[in-house]
């Protein structure tokens, strides 16, 4: 059960948030914002190796004492940042990943709504409510 | 040293800075402003003596036995040997190892670095077995320690050091230039660990310590050891795991080593560009300066610790940077919070400038992100804060040099409008002169040239109209309030460059999120180009200079062209003003009004009362009338001198200049004065019918059955002939009637003779006055103005209708009109300057009035041309109707008014027939019968069989010979019912010629003509002698036909005939 989902523009700039407990929102905000240091520093490594089909899953980027922050960026450099709590064990890497994938065909999907300007905050609650479903691994 | 003229003053500071006697050290003296020429050599001697230290210490500790030396131990380590067997072989191992690690160091430390390695290789090899992991650590990180000084001499000394002009130039090179070469050299020592060895021995160093409690320090330091060399070795997320360990070390530590470790690490994070990271760690290093567990909070340094931050969080402090590059990369929650803190330890810090101009910024700049409950509460913290320092558009600079540039709240409040306003149209400056531009054949061209750019609706920075200086100027802005509590702006001017402007401030309130225009007014005070570039404010307690360049949706600046100075003037009149404007174009510079109400043919004046209430004298005033009436018209209307006013000028300043307009209610009193469309129609023409019925019936029978009008004139030549008999009969008819006529005059019965179309005209007109003065009036400008001037035209004295008949002098004729008085006032009108007659209201009376034929001498021109015939016509009949309306002086009063007017008979239309009778004839007739001269209007009697003798002479009064006359005498009867008998053949005997054509008739020369009458029956004959000239058109022909002009004696001679 993952606590935090972020999704971050390719300026780096918030798109979407959103955590299970709103009152240490802003906490996770500095979480995540300090993890894109550890994103971008893969990507110019991964465009230094020069391969073209690269992984979008990043894996883990960096654990803190209670949360482990993991992130997945996709061609278009829209990163996605998911925390989850160190003491939960149940969730590994390739349930992570998992997340992930839905994560980006359900912002696959939103993008695709016409009313959706691209590279705007998104504001959908249907977006926010699959968001919350994937996050609770449902 | 310090030279020797300051010998005495280094003496008092040696006395001051003398170390203590224990130590066993040199003390250098500097003094703060000599060149230290030895500094270098004396801390190389320095060093070298370091070395010398260090090296007799390994050399002494090298010569001992390994086996017989004592255990080291770490100070946390000794309780751990309590009761341990030192002699057991594991022990001396652990000696051995611990020593030989020991000898590594020294060797390290005296820069012996292939000995050092050899040490530690063999250490760890002999603590490895022993399990002895602290120093098994140890000398791990010793070995990694070496092989990255050996690999990168330059490590963390990438920065190098830039020699101040302070050091000397020759003082020797640096030990760092010359180490390259050694590590090339010993690139190949045995033992070294290659480069991506070193981070995992430090990672397992690492783990080694982790074990050990006591050994955080020695675990944090050693990671961030690794982390450097990481950084050397360019693998940043290697030195991002080794810091995020830092972090994760349990360590007791003062808050003061816990900022120190926080600072270090953003340092590192900022070295592998881990900004964010860095930013995060100092943050947190800000906080702790001033956590409660803090004992010495110190919100300076927090202060500039958050300030550090900002990069990392994207904030510049250049508000226009952050709102326009519009990058929205940042994240605001986070910026918020940041600014939060920020302006909190800057209020902390005593600093409230500094807070003020942080909370504008957050204001300014987060505005957007902001919900409005925060919008609302920050605003309110704005204002306690700047109620302590006031907010000012000026850069801040901190102590330590970093300047913080202003804040403007460009959006409390928010300005939705801005533009500028012409001056009002009065005001408006013209040109005095429009040069028509030559634009070529064509005036009209859908191509443009020279650009692409088809659409013109992009506004324009560029004004199309000018302001004057010294004029007040407006601009207005729309402003809406977005906080929900009231907000007070005061001092608001605008901002401008280019010529010198004078603005005026204006405060105002506005209510919570209503759109509020606001006038910002000023005064140019030089003429050139003004550039409008924004707005300033005073709100919140903030003043803020919101520049239009980095708002959104406007244009960056407004740029004006200022003329010079003009002349301002007042205008009054001495007549009310009118109520309201009507419809005539262009009456937006009108400035006032003027309206009365006039008689036709009356008259008044308008006094116009010019002041002058600028600093400039007028020195140019032009008068004009706008209309739509036509200019004849117009001018008879309204009449001024323009010579009288410039007599005036130059009109001083506060100087006062008057001009009188003399109104005159110039109508037509005609009621017939209209084209004969108009006759034609169905209502005129019935009530003129009526009115002849009328006069036909109830008139006298001896009255004129048939007023001449000129309806018949509209009528062709083909009525010629009955047109002859009713003038006949008119003129046979007005003789009984004139003496009735010329005395009382006639009362028409009735108002059915009243024309029905007269009614209240209104004439409107614009006074419009150009003027000019002092520099504007150099540079060609001029302003303009107007006065609406109503005059409303009541109808006074109608011209119903009119005729002319002969009079008993042949130099005379009578003129009869047919007055109606349209007032409801009784009116007295003198029509000669002798006779006057009263007219009821609303009554008509017909009155003759005697007038001058129309001397030949005025129509000689017509005569003598004969060329042009074309408007021969018309032309008479204009001279024979101005000849009218100069003559007759028609002036009328009311009484109970006691106003006066005059009438005139201007556009008067005569019929042919009453031509003839209005102008003089050309020819001079002398009649004689029985040798007797015939006077005018005499009758003859004469006896059935008698014979008339008729001697006719006609002599020409003309300037020119008449050539082609045919001089005819004919004999009719009239039975007096519109029906004349021309057949006489048995009744009249002519004997002679009836008809004598005269080839020419030379001016003033007389010809003859004579033949006798015979009347056979009684009764009552008329004599017609005519004098016919051929048609124009057909000289030639001899044919002598009605259509050629003809002149009669007049009267018709009445003969008769007695049995």
């Amino acid at each position: 059960m993952a606590v935090c989902a972020a999704i971050i523009g390719k300026d780096n700039s918030p798109k979407y948030f959103t955590c299970i407990n709103p009152d240490e929102e802003l906490g996770f905000q500095y979480k995540v914002l300090s993890s894109l240091d550890v994103v971008e520093e893969k990507l110019n490594n991964g465009t230094k190796s020069g391969s073209d089909s690269r992984e979008l899953y990043l894996g883990l980027l960096y654990s803190l004492e209670r949360h482990k922050i993991y992130g997945y960026v996709t061609n278009t450099k829209i990163k996605f940042i998911i925390v989850i709590d160190s003491t939960n064990t149940s969730l590994r890497d390739n349930e992570v990943r998992s997340m992930f994938r839905k994560l980006h065909s359900i912002y696959a999907d939103n993008v695709c709504n016409p009313f959706y300007i691209p590279d705007e905050p998104i504001n959908s609650k249907s977006f926010d409510k699959s968001v919350k479903n994937i996050m609770s691994g449902a | 040293m310090s030279s020797p003229k300051d010998e005495t003053e280094n003496a008092k500071l040696r006395e001051k800075f003398t170390t203590p006697t224990n130590f066993k050290t040199r003390a250098l003296f500097y003094n703060e402003a000599d060149p230290c020429t030895d500094l270098e050599n004396q801390l190389t001697e320095f060093v070298n003596s370091l070395f010398w230290v260090l090296e007799s210490k390994r050399l002494e500790r090298s010569r001992e036995k390994l086996e017989r030396v004592s255990l080291l131990l770490a100070p946390f380590e000794k309780k751990d040997f309590v009761g341990l067997d030192m002699d057991s072989r594991n022990n001396k191992k652990r000696c051995t190892g611990r020593m030989t690690k020991h000898l590594g160091d020294l060797c390290l430390q005296a820069g012996l670095l292939s000995e050092s390695i050899t040490y530690y290789h063999s250490a760890a090899e002999t603590l490895k077995s022993v399990n002895d992991w602290l120093w098994l650590g140890a000398a791990f990180e010793g070995l990694c320690a070496s092989s990255a000084l050996v690999l990168y001499p330059n490590i963390q000394r990438n920065v190098s050091l830039h020699r101040n002009a302070s050091l000397p130039e020759g003082s020797p090179k640096r030990t760092n230039s010359i180490t390259p070469s050694v590590g090339t050299v010993r690139r190949d020592i045995i033992n070294m660990l290659p480069p991506d060895e070193i981070s995992k021995k430090y990672r397992e160093a690492i783990i080694h310590y982790s074990k050990y409690q006591n050994a955080g320090i020695i675990e944090t330091e050693a990671s961030f050891k690794a982390a450097r060399i990481s950084v050397e070795q360019s693998h940043s997320l290697q030195a991002a795991s080794f810091l995020q360990n830092v972090v994760f070390i349990n360590l007791t530590l003062s808050e003061q080593e816990k900022i120190q470790r926080f600072e270090t690490l953003s340092d590192l994070y900022v070295q592998i560009g881990f900004t964010r990271k860095a930013a995060f760690c100092q943050r947190l290093a800000a906080t702790r300066h001033v956590s409660p567990q803090n004992p010495t909070p110190n919100w300076n340094k927090c202060y500039t610790l958050i300030l550090q931050s900002f990069p990392g969080h994207k904030i510049s402090l250049d508000p226009t940077e952050m709102c326009h590059d519009n990058q929205p990369s940042g994240w605001p929650a986070l910026q918020i919070q940041l600014l939060q803190e920020l302006v909190v330890a800057a209020k902390r810090m005593g600093h409230s400038a500094l807070a003020t101009r942080h909370m504008t910024f957050l204001l300014q700049t987060m505005w957007l992100h902001l919900s409005t409950s925060e919008q609302k509460e920050f605003a309110i913290q704005l204002q306690s804060l700047s109620s302590q320092c006031e907010g000012a558009p000026v850069p801040l600079v901190l102590d330590s040099g970093i300047v913080i540039p202003p804040a403007n709240l460009s959006n409390v409040p928010v300005c939705l409008g801005f533009s500028l306003r012409n001056l009002q149209p009065h005001l408006q400056p013209r040109k005095i002169e429009t040069f028509k531009q030559d634009i070529g054949p064509f005036l009209f061209t859908p191509i443009k040239f020279g650009t692409l750019e088809r659409t013109n609706n992009k506004p324009q920075s560029k004004m199309d109209f000018l302001w004057v200086e010294n004029d007040v100027c407006e601009v207005t802005l729309k402003l809406v309030n977005p906080l929900p509590l009231e907000l007070k702006v005061s001092n608001m001017r605008l901002l401008t460059s280019g010529v010198v402007f004078e603005s005026i401030p204006e405060t105002v309130v506005l209510p919570s999120d209503t759109p509020t225009s606001l006038t910002l007014n000023g005064t140019p005070k030089e003429s050139g180009e003004l550039e409008i570039l924004g707005y300033s404010t005073h709100t919140l307690g903030v003043k803020s200079n919101c520049r239009l360049r980095y708002m959104s949706n406007f244009l960056p600046s407004y740029s004006i062209e200022v003329i010079p100075i003009l002349p301002t003037m007042e205008i009054k009149t001495s007549l009310p003003q009118s109520a309201t404007f009507s419809s005539l174009q262009n009456f937006e510079n009108v400035v006032t009004s003027a309206s009365i109400s006039l008689y036709n043919g009356e008259s008044t004046e308008c006094t116009i009362t010019l002041t002058n209430n600028s600093h400039v004298p007028i020195e140019m005033i032009e008068v004009s009338i706008q209309s739509v009436l036509e200019a004849s018209l117009q001018d008879q209307i309204f009449k001024w001198s323009q010579e009288n006013l410039e007599s005036q000028l130059p009109l001083m300043p506060n100087g006062t200049a008057s001009l009188t307009l003399y109104l005159y209610s110039a109508a037509n009193f005609l009621t017939s004065g209209f084209g004969p469309t108009e006759l034609s129609s169905g209502v005129f023409g019935s009530s003129h019918g009526s009115s002849s019925i009328m006069s036909m019936s109830a008139g006298p029978s001896s009255l004129p059955s048939r007023l001449n009008s000129p309806v018949y004139s509209a009528m062709g030549s083909s009525f010629h002939g009955a047109r002859r008999n009713e003038l006949n009969s008119s003129f046979r008819s007005s003789n009984s009637g004139q003496s009735s006529m010329t005395t009382a005059g006639y009362r028409s019965p009735g108002a059915l003779t009243l024309p029905q179309h007269a009614t209240t005209a209104v004439v409107e007109g614009q006074l419009q006055l150009r003027y000019s003065g002092g520099a504007g009036f150099q540079a060609g400008y001029c302003r303009s103005c107007s006065i609406f001037i109503t005059l409303e035209m009541l109808p006074c004295l109608q011209v119903t209708n009119w005729d002319v008949l002969p009079a008993e002098t042949s130099s005379q004729f009578y003129l009869v009109l047919d007055i109606a008085n349209m007032t409801s006032q009784e009116m007295e009108l003198h029509y000669t300057p002798t006779k006057h007659m009263l007219i009821e209201s609303h009554e008509s009376c017909r009155i003759p009035v005697p007038v001058n034929r129309c001397p030949l001498s005025k129509l000689t021109k017509l005569y003598m041309d004969q060329n042009s015939i074309t408007n021969n016509h018309l032309d008479l009949d204009k001279i024979c109707s101005d000849h009218i309306a100069n003559l007759v002086d028609l002036r009328w009063q009311l009484l109970s008014l006691n106003t006066k007017g005059k009438a005139t008979l201007k556009g008067i239309t005569l019929t042919p027939n009453m031509l003839d009778i209005v102008r003089m004839s050309p020819l001079n007739w002398e009649v004689s019968i029985n040798g007797d001269f015939l006077k005018p209007q005499e009758e003859i009697n004469c006896d059935a069989g008698d014979c008339l003798s008729v001697r006719i002479g006609i002599s020409n009064s003309l300037e020119k010979p008449l050539q082609q006359l045919v001089l005819s005498v004919q004999f009719y009867q009239d039975h007096r019912n519109g029906t004349h008998n021309y057949k006489l053949e048995t009744r009249v005997v002519i004997v002679g010629c009836a008809k004598k054509v005269l080839p020419i008739l030379e001016p003033q020369s007389k010809a003859w003509h004579a033949c006798s009458v015979l009347f056979l029956t009684p009764g009552q004959y008329k004599m017609d002698i005519k004098c016919c000239t051929p048609d124009h058109s057909t000289t030639n022909s001899s044919v002598v036909g009605a259509s050629g002009h003809s002149w009669r004696y007049i009267p018709v001679v009445d003969v008769n005939v007695n049995i």
